[in-house]
């Protein structure tokens, strides 16, 4: 980052190349087409070429990065693309209904395919509120440390902690409601 | 709250690794005498393992991953042309700050000194165009020709009024126009600054007639304090044969 701040494209271009996919998988809960995402990537990365020179050595990259990726998602959905973003309880009741309707294996979540777990996964994310949705993705997707998040989010530490617990456990509830849902248990 | 309630608020932050050694020892302690919170555990524990599968939210091949670095690099670099502020750095911020306060603190002072200027020497200069704003700049410099051409007529045709009304005031019936003579001589000086502007093609047909006037302004200025009659005949006949006064008029309506 010090040599992207003396204006090496070179090492610009290695930062996004690490970089890229950690800030997509943060923010793709937060945009309901992958293209949204990438847009907002792209953003990201060029926001923090201009702004390179407000990183302070003493902060957190990885803080930082992801709070210009956090920005930016939110700017994109003031923009006008609040149609598109992330109210998607009738996305996830849809798939319930129609998986419901489907010859139903012993655990839906055990033993459906790798490919429709992460679906199901990424949809029950979605419905998570924001800030508990910023710290679990933070957390498991950008491989931030709990200090790191609070920075990122400009919150107390222990904010991270009760908002990470209530992300987990609510997920869990998530999961388990749609398997009491499709009759299991 | 009972001790189960309890274990589990803590169960999120035992995976994670974050409890401090007490409540580590207390939690691991109570789950192995608790199914139940075994259980709540085990169901945390299931969900952070798929939370942690490297394709969850993870982007498709196709996206032109290879390609996006060189691209944003392009973009960046050809935005960078165009931006300044936020890459100036806090030290940049303090210089660009001081020099503004320099310039700025030059420029009070520099119209200070203008402002003091005898009026003889008060006729202003043009901007200088600068490339790209030619367009702009040229309007500007016609209209202020156009300003300092008109007011400097407008000193010539009183002064020409002035000289010939002059009445004998001197001795053997002569006419006093020393004032006329020093008026002229201010006004041969304020020529010679005008004539930059007098090159514009808007202040073209002026400039014939401001040259005509400089000849008569330095017979003028030549003349002794009291000159004779007949010196003043001549001149105001040429005046009127030139039709200096209604010429003069005329390119002032012009103006």
């Amino acid at each position: 980052m010090i040599q992207v701040q003396r204006g090496d494209m070179a090492a610009y271009r290695e930062l996004v190349r690490h970089y890229q996919t950690r800030v997509f998988r943060v923010i793709r809960a937060f945009h309901r087409t992958p293209e949204d995402a990438m847009e907002v990537v792209q953003d990201t990365f060029l926001k923090l070429f201009v702004a390179r020179d407000t990183w302070e050595r003493k902060t957190s990259f990885c803080a930082w990065l992801y709070r210009i990726a956090i920005n930016a998602s939110i700017d994109r959905y003031r923009r006008g693309d609040k149609g598109r973003t992330t109210s998607l309880e009738d996305m996830v009741e849809g798939q319930v209904e129609a998986s419901a309707a489907c010859r139903r294996p012993e655990d839906p979540l055990e033993h459906v395919s790798a490919t429709e777990r992460r679906r199901i996964l990424e949809d029950a994310i979605r419905r998570l509120p924001a800030r508990q949705r910023e710290v679990i993705s933070l957390r498991y997707f950008g491989e931030m440390q709990l200090e790191e998040i609070a920075e990122a989010l400009r919150c107390p530490v222990g904010t991270v902690k009760s908002n990470l617990h209530k992300a987990v456990t609510g997920l869990k509830g998530i999961l388990f409601k749609q398997r009491e849902a499709l009759g299991y248990e | 709250m009972s001790e189960c309630d309890s274990v589990r608020d803590l169960l999120v932050l035992h995976f994670e690794g974050e409890l401090e050694n007490e409540e580590e020892g207390r939690v691991t302690a109570h789950l192995s005498a608790c199914a139940t919170c075994r259980a709540e555990a085990e169901g945390i524990c299931t969900v952070r393992g798929w939370l942690s599968d490297p394709k969850l939210f993870a982007p498709d091949d196709n996206y032109g991953w290879q390609m996006l670095p060189e691209a944003l690099a392009a973009r960046a670099k050809a935005e960078r042309r165009f931006w300044l502020p936020l890459s100036y750095g806090s030290t940049g911020w303090a210089l660009s700050i001081a020099a503004t306060l320099v310039i700025g603190f030059g420029l009070i002072y520099w119209a200070g000194r203008v402002a003091d200027r005898p009026v003889a020497a008060t006729v202003a200069r043009p901007p200088v165009a600068a490339p790209g704003n030619e367009a702009f700049l040229g309007r500007i410099y016609a209209a202020h020709a156009r300003a300092e051409t008109s007011e400097y007529l407008a000193a010539c045709q009183d002064l020409l009024v002035d000289t010939l009304r002059a009445e004998p005031s001197c001795d053997e019936r002569k006419y006093d126009v020393s004032a006329e003579v020093t008026r002229a001589r201010d006004l041969l000086h304020r020529k010679r600054m005008l004539d930059p502007e007098l090159g514009a093609p808007e202040v073209a047909r002026a400039k014939e007639l401001c040259d005509e006037l400089e000849g008569f302004l330095l017979n003028l200025s030549l003349s002794e304090k009291c000159e004779s009659r007949d010196k003043l005949h001549r001149m105001e006949r040429y005046v009127r044969k030139q039709q200096l006064l209604l010429r003069i008029r005329v390119l002032q309506g012009e103006l």
